[in-house]
């Protein structure tokens, strides 16, 4: 996306939506009214609790709101600071009490891939609104293992640069071009081991940035090593992230959200999003999932129902500035929202480039291919050098 | 008031142990109880897991010392250990003195006044412990409090860097969590000493660093060893503080510990390795720290 639609988006997107009711749960969104939006899949007896683990925001405090009341659905909500959290969570006295998941396609695929016990198949017919998907979610590969599906996608989006335009006019060409010393004190990183050595390894060269050799994962980290005089810090969450790029402290976040710009506008600060052009940056995706044993799966599935729905998919695409995933949401997306992210992209089937991009690595040693463990070791090496 | 005095009496005979020994076993049995099923077994258990391996996501039944060598080996656990115990040392190095120096302004100086300023700083633990590690940020950022009113007194022309995102903000902050949480015992050690002892010593002639320490320090001792436990332990422990002021130094042994108990690329093992490794380096400088106190006190 050039700089001018960009420009563009910021100025509308923030012209539409108020950050303060975001941030603090008020009701209502200022172009999409999905107050007792109704759901198709609300044929069991609903109320009492409903627990939530998973990314802040995607618990859909705002959107919604009138629904759980209407359905005297109290929803507890804790949020994940990685996105493999849900499985410690799970581990650790999680089971039995956990019910709706947020999990991104990565790691989705490499639970179900390896047979772990996390999530629950889902009955699709009680998410009715899930027909309206777009194709490359529909029968999405890493949602499905024999012929079962574990999850629906709830939003999409990649992982640019954010910086701040009145430090730079955009981003270099490469992630390796972060070295230059005239970055120095300015950029910050995201704590991610996964995303950040993924579009190093991509910068350097790696066909496949998923799957490296330990001599490839040496490079990449060779790489990142001559970025890192030029960092401030490495942010804990996004949010934080995008408070040290707030208070002035840096003025670029490598590995960064769109959503960041929302926060920052919000505290009077402008941010920009962009990815080097040569590199470019990596997809994800969100999906909600249920639990094994989840406790209360009827509020669950009429829950993701409900925010599955066209209405309620395109407020919370709005809200968190990502992708919506409900083609019909699509038409109900202000127009610069709807250039934010290249939806061809899902309008292919089998998941397209959202399904062939894959950013974790195995989870074992395969051959000469290294696993996670070797992935986690790099990254804390570079953050201890 | 003779009522009050007899029924405190009372009271104090009731719950006095009647069979010696064996009532103040059942009077340490709730506890015993709490630390036996939520810190000893718990331990034991991940003891016992740290011999074990981790194949994918799943656990291996083993004993191995395979975690255990791995740390022996890893260049980069041996400076995340020697960084932790390091910022853990300084901090309490900075901590303690400034809370043994405010016990005594607080009690002695100050007397009554003092526990009215000694509410004062335990306000501050009323705010979240995330909230006090931002405003730190707020005071030592590039733009923050600290750095804007030395550039507008003109003492400097740019922000100084070193401030924020360093290990210097490390310790500040950790400093600034950890004070009153030091002051507390060492405050309370400090009350069971009268004016009349410091007019004897100085009647003898002891000067001000003599009746320190040999009058003041050893007399505030409990108190002083448990402020130096809170304020070691606890900033050694701690990844939170140096994850968000720290920078790219920030990290410590505790962020690689939670990254093994973390999702995907988790191994229970070898973070319950790198766990008993830390706690045992970090109590063996503690009790040197300790036995070093002693014996300054004492020569």
């Amino acid at each position: 996306m050039n700089e001018s639609v960009r420009s563009l988006l910021d100025s509308k997107f923030h012209q539409k939506f108020s950050r303060r009711r975001f941030l603090q749960g008020a009701a209502g969104l200022a172009t999409l009214t999905v107050i007792g939006a109704p759901s198709r899949g609300e044929a069991a007896a609903l109320g009492g609790q409903l627990n939530y683990f998973g990314w802040d925001g995607e618990n859909g405090a705002n959107v919604a709101k009138d629904f759980l009341a209407k359905n005297n659905i109290q929803m507890q909500s804790s949020f994940q600071v990685s996105g493999d959290e849900a499985l410690t969570r799970f581990n650790t006295g999680g089971r039995g009490t956990l019910d709706i998941l947020t999990p991104n396609k990565d790691f989705q695929r490499t639970i179900l891939q390896a047979g772990t016990e996390l999530f629950q198949p889902l009955d699709m017919a009680r998410i009715p609104n899930a027909a309206d998907l777009f194709p490359a979610f529909k029968q999405a590969p890493w949602l499905i293992k024999d012929g079962k599906t574990y999850g629906v996608p709830l939003i999409w989006g990649d992982e640019p640069c954010v910086y701040n335009p009145k430090k730079w006019d955009g981003v270099p060409a490469k992630y390796t071009d972060f070295a230059d010393p005239k970055y120095k004190g300015e950029i910050v990183f995201m704590d991610d081991p996964f995303g950040n050595t993924w579009l190093f390894a991509k910068s350097i060269g790696v066909a496949d940035p998923s799957r490296l050799t330990a001599a490839q994962l040496q490079q990449t980290m060779e790489a990142m090593l001559k970025v890192k005089p030029n960092i401030v810090t490495i942010g804990a969450s996004f949010a934080d992230m995008a408070d040290v790029m707030v208070r002035g402290d840096a003025s670029i976040g490598v590995c960064g959200w769109a959503y960041q710009t929302l926060i920052a506008k919000e505290k009077g600060v402008e941010l920009k999003v962009a990815s080097p052009a040569d590199d470019g940056t990596y997809y994800w995706q969100d999906a909600y999932a249920i639990a094994l044993d989840a406790p209360h799966a009827d509020n669950a599935y009429a829950f993701i129902d409900f925010m599955s729905s066209a209405q309620s998919n395109a407020a919370i695409a709005t809200e968190l500035g990502s992708g919506c995933t409900n083609a019909k949401a699509f038409d109900l997306l202000d127009p610069v929202m709807q250039g934010l992210y290249p939806y061809d992209v899902v309008r292919k089937a089998d998941g397209g480039i959202l399904n062939t991009q894959i950013v974790f690595p195995p989870q074992q040693t395969e051959g000469d291919i290294v696993g996670t463990q070797a992935w986690i070791e790099a990254w804390q090496a570079f953050k201890a050098a | 008031m003779t009522d009050l005095l007899t029924a405190a009496s009372r009271g104090s005979r009731a719950i006095r142990p009647s069979g010696g020994g064996s009532g103040a076993f059942r009077l340490l049995t709730p506890a015993a109880l709490y630390y036996a099923v939520f810190f000893a077994i718990p331990m034991l258990c991940l003891f016992v897991l740290s011999f074990w391996r981790a194949q994918g996501f799943d656990l291996i039944v083993d004993f191995s010392l395979d975690n255990y060598w791995k740390i022996a080996q890893s260049p980069v656990y041996h400076v995340l250990l020697l960084r932790t115990v390091v910022i853990g040392f300084i901090t309490a190095l900075i901590v303690v003195p400034l809370a043994f120096a405010l016990s005594y302004v607080l009690h002695f100086v100050l007397a009554r006044r003092g526990q009215i300023v000694l509410q004062l700083v335990l306000l501050s633990l009323f705010s979240g412990y995330l909230v006090r590690i931002y405003a730190w940020r707020t005071i030592l950022g590039k733009q923050g409090l600290l750095n804007s009113t030395l550039m507008w007194l003109g003492v400097i022309d740019s922000p100084l860097e070193f401030l924020i995102y360093s290990n210097f903000a490390t310790v500040i902050t950790l400093t600034g969590l950890l004070l009153p949480l030091a002051v507390l015992p060492i405050y309370s050690s400090m009350a069971n000493i009268s004016r009349d002892h410091l007019e004897v010593a100085r009647d003898l002639g002891s000067r001000r660093a003599h009746l320190v320490r040999t009058i003041l320090v050893p007399m505030a001792l409990p108190g002083i060893r448990t402020a130096s436990a809170f304020a070691f332990l606890l900033a050694a422990g701690d990844f939170v503080t140096p994850s968000l002021v720290g920078g790219t130094q920030g990290i410590m042994i505790g962020n690689v510990i939670a990254d093994q108990f973390r999702g995907i690329g988790s191994n229970w093992p070898l973070g319950g390795a790198i766990a008993f490794v830390t706690m045992a380096l970090v109590l063996v400088v503690y009790f040197a720290a300790m036995r070093l106190i002693r014996w300054v006190t004492t020569w």
